[in-house]
């Protein structure tokens, strides 16, 4: 620092040397922010201009005649392969896996976490350090087993549709993936909570099971109630990668309605007839994008703080 | 009978024995305290009590009902915790009525049990904010609130002190007293620190190790220690535990006293212990505490047996109360307490008078009592 700051004084005289280690920070931040954001605006400014202005204008120009018909198009008439109807019906595919799978997971974790934590068992942590591995299998490895234990899943829901008329879910593409989706996120899940639940008062339940509470009545109004940080740190960790994820919704729901939105995301840009609408592909690339955007928007700020409980304490 | 009986308790986990055999009593609205250091197994104990650990051996009764397996929550005891334990996201009332809640007692009742503790504690006012509003005196107060309101045969206390300052510890240290003499509760109570004991205590159990060391009333323990760690850990500041010899001949017992560079203190024994003779010769511990040990002026008047000796005083410490004098006997600080007002210079020698009334000795080798 001295030695960007001792030249700077003598050059200037008058501005300390604090003043000009500020400038230089600002300056770089500022700098790798406007990097970063270079691309999102790009494809912002694009989603709002006409197909001639694109030809024919700059890049990083600002839309002369700014047009939601993009915008439109990408939700509800962009061609995905063969079929044209927008991207909404992708959009709500995505939804319909996302939810259950981050709540499922996020409360499974939670379980674990606590079990771990505050009902310790003889090799709890072998368990715990097993799980933990779950975190460092890559996602490519587990491709082909999954696709037979789905392929099982498949045939066991046709027996159940012949028997009983009703599948329960089995075979479905969007069960199928919030199962493998469930499967994957648990190791992260259960690292989470349990590090926050380690730091947890173990008083608090004792105290709960002499005014006698059971198990999971503990767990639903004493741990719960009180793991907020820690639930939001798992929802948008789990929302984020399982709305991104690419390689599981394409091998295991790859075309046909039933795709999510990454998949269909890609069918739409890669489609090779025709001109390249720009502005579709970037408006359809942000519909793609919001939900994640929303999620950090909202729950953002106990993002940081529940990272930093399980960092401190955990 | 009594109404907490402990036979024989044993818990090891694994090959470690925490608890070795502990035999303790209650009387139906007694006060227990265990007390001893830390790691001397008193909150293990206490969590046996209340069923938050299992025993490995021996019997728990209240009220003649063995109480071993049962759950924590079927053995009608409440507990007040060190850290207090109330449930962060609930508030005050919430705390109060939790368990009430997981018993199923309708809300009406609920909320007459609530406002009837509340009143008993004075915490009306914060019956709807969250813990985190309280301050360390009011979590304490509804921490006991909330052990209150189940009216159970048995009180548990973890140092629930123990995170007060200073001058609140003492003030709750009296509402507990007050709210025992009150309610006429039967009371265990879990302390490391030996004034909580004395006050608060109708039967003291002074812990080491996972075994009772002894086990009376506070005036028992303070005045007839049964070994030196017992005599140690009782009483502030401590007793004078002196290394002397046992002189005299026949009957006519005295102890004898090391200094530094000067002649031995010889105090005659009136009423020595029996066991004493035997020591004849022998080195032992000579116990006396600094308020036995004090300026003639201020000794007892009616003890039986004082005796004199001059004394080189190296510091003085002036209380306020009382005037603490520090004088070397047998290679140690030995500590007298003598009257606020009392004339006396560090540096100089003075009487001193010893009540050897109060005196007690212990065996060196095995550290026990010599009566």
């Amino acid at each position: 620092m001295s030695a960007v700051a001792t030249p700077a004084r003598q050059v200037t005289g008058g501005i300390s040397a604090r003043t000009v280690n500020r400038i230089v920070i600002y300056g770089l931040l500022a700098l790798f922010a406007l990097f970063y954001l270079m691309p999102l605006f790009v494809m912002l400014v694009t989603s709002f201009k006409t197909m001639d202005e694109i030809q024919n204008g700059n890049m990083l120009a600002l839309p002369q005649a700014p047009t939601f018909e993009p915008w439109i198009k990408a939700w509800s008439e962009v061609c995905s392969g063969l079929t044209c109807v927008g991207m909404k019906g992708y959009f709500w595919n995505s939804i319909k896996m996302v939810v259950p799978a981050v709540i499922i997971s996020t409360l499974l974790g939670a379980l674990n976490g606590y079990v771990l934590t505050k009902w310790r068992f003889r090799g709890a942590t072998l368990v715990f350090a097993l799980m933990l591995f779950a975190c460092f299998i890559p996602f490519q490895s587990v491709l082909l087993p999954m696709a037979t234990i789905l392929g099982r899943f498949g045939r066991f829901g046709a027996t159940l549709q012949n028997a009983t008329g009703f599948s329960f879910g089995l075979g479905n593409s969007t069960v199928n993936l919030v199962f493998v989706h469930v499967v994957y996120g648990l190791g992260f899940t259960t690292l989470f909570f349990r590090n926050y639940y380690e730091a947890f008062p173990t008083e608090l339940i004792k105290a709960a099971q002499v005014d006698g509470a059971s198990f999971f009545q503990i767990f639903r109004r004493i741990m719960l109630p009180n793991s907020l940080p820690i639930i939001v740190v798992t929802v948008i960790y789990q929302f984020t990668n399982i709305w991104n994820d690419f390689l599981f919704a394409s091998a295991y729901a790859g075309s046909g309605d039933v795709m999510p939105m990454t998949v269909a995301l890609n069918n739409v840009v890669n489609t090779s007839t025709g001109v390249i609408e720009y502005n579709v592909n970037m408006a359809a690339a942000m519909i793609a994008a919001l939900p994640t955007l929303l999620v950090y928007v909202v729950a953002g700020r106990y993002f940081v703080r529940g990272l930093m409980a399980g960092a401190v304490k955990g | 009978m009594a109404f907490l009986e402990i036979d024989g308790l044993k818990k090891r986990f694994g090959s470690v024995e925490i608890l070795k055999g502990i035999d303790v009593d209650l009387e139906k609205g007694g006060f227990l305290v265990l007390v001893g250091p830390s790691g001397c197994g008193k909150s293990t104990l206490l969590n046996t009590i209340a069923g938050l650990e299992t025993i490995t051996e021996g019997e728990i009764r209240v009220d003649g009902r063995t109480i071993n397996d049962l759950h924590p929550s079927k053995r009608d005891i409440a507990m007040v915790f060190q850290s207090y334990a109330l449930y962060p996201n609930m508030t005050v009332a919430g705390n109060i009525s939790f368990g009430m809640e997981m018993r199923g007692v309708p809300a009406v009742e609920r909320q007459k049990a609530i406002d009837k503790v509340a009143k008993v504690l004075q915490i009306g006012h914060l019956l709807q904010r969250k813990p985190s509003q309280l301050s360390g005196g009011q979590r304490q107060r509804v921490a006991m609130g909330r052990a209150l309101v189940r009216d159970p045969k048995l009180f548990l206390f973890d140092e629930p002190l123990s995170n007060l300052d200073a001058k609140l510890r003492v003030d709750m240290r009296i509402e507990i007293k007050r709210l025992h003499a009150t309610t006429g509760t039967t009371i265990v109570y879990v302390t490391h620190d030996q004034i909580e004991a004395m006050t608060l205590a109708t039967k003291i159990a002074v812990m080491r190790d996972g075994e009772v060391q002894q086990f009376g009333t506070p005036a028992e323990i303070y005045n007839n220690p049964t070994n030196l760690f017992v005599a140690d850990f009782m009483g502030s500041p401590a007793m004078n535990l002196v290394p002397a010899t046992i002189g005299g001949n026949g009957n006519a017992l005295s102890v004898v006293l090391q200094r530094d560079a000067r002649e031995p203190i010889s105090l005659p024994l009136a009423d020595a212990p029996a066991g004493l003779s035997a020591f004849q010769g022998k080195p032992v511990i000579f116990g006396v505490r600094p308020e036995a040990l004090t300026d003639p002026e201020g000794a007892e008047r009616n003890a039986s047996n004082i005796a004199t000796a001059d004394c080189h005083i190296e510091v003085i410490e002036p209380a306020g109360s009382d005037t603490f004098a520090v004088t070397n006997l047998g290679g140690k600080a030995v500590v007298a307490r003598l009257r606020a007002d009392a004339n006396i210079q560090p540096g100089t020698v003075t009487p001193l008078a010893f009540n050897l009334t109060k005196a007690v000795f212990f065996d060196p080798a095995t550290e026990n009592r010599i009566v």
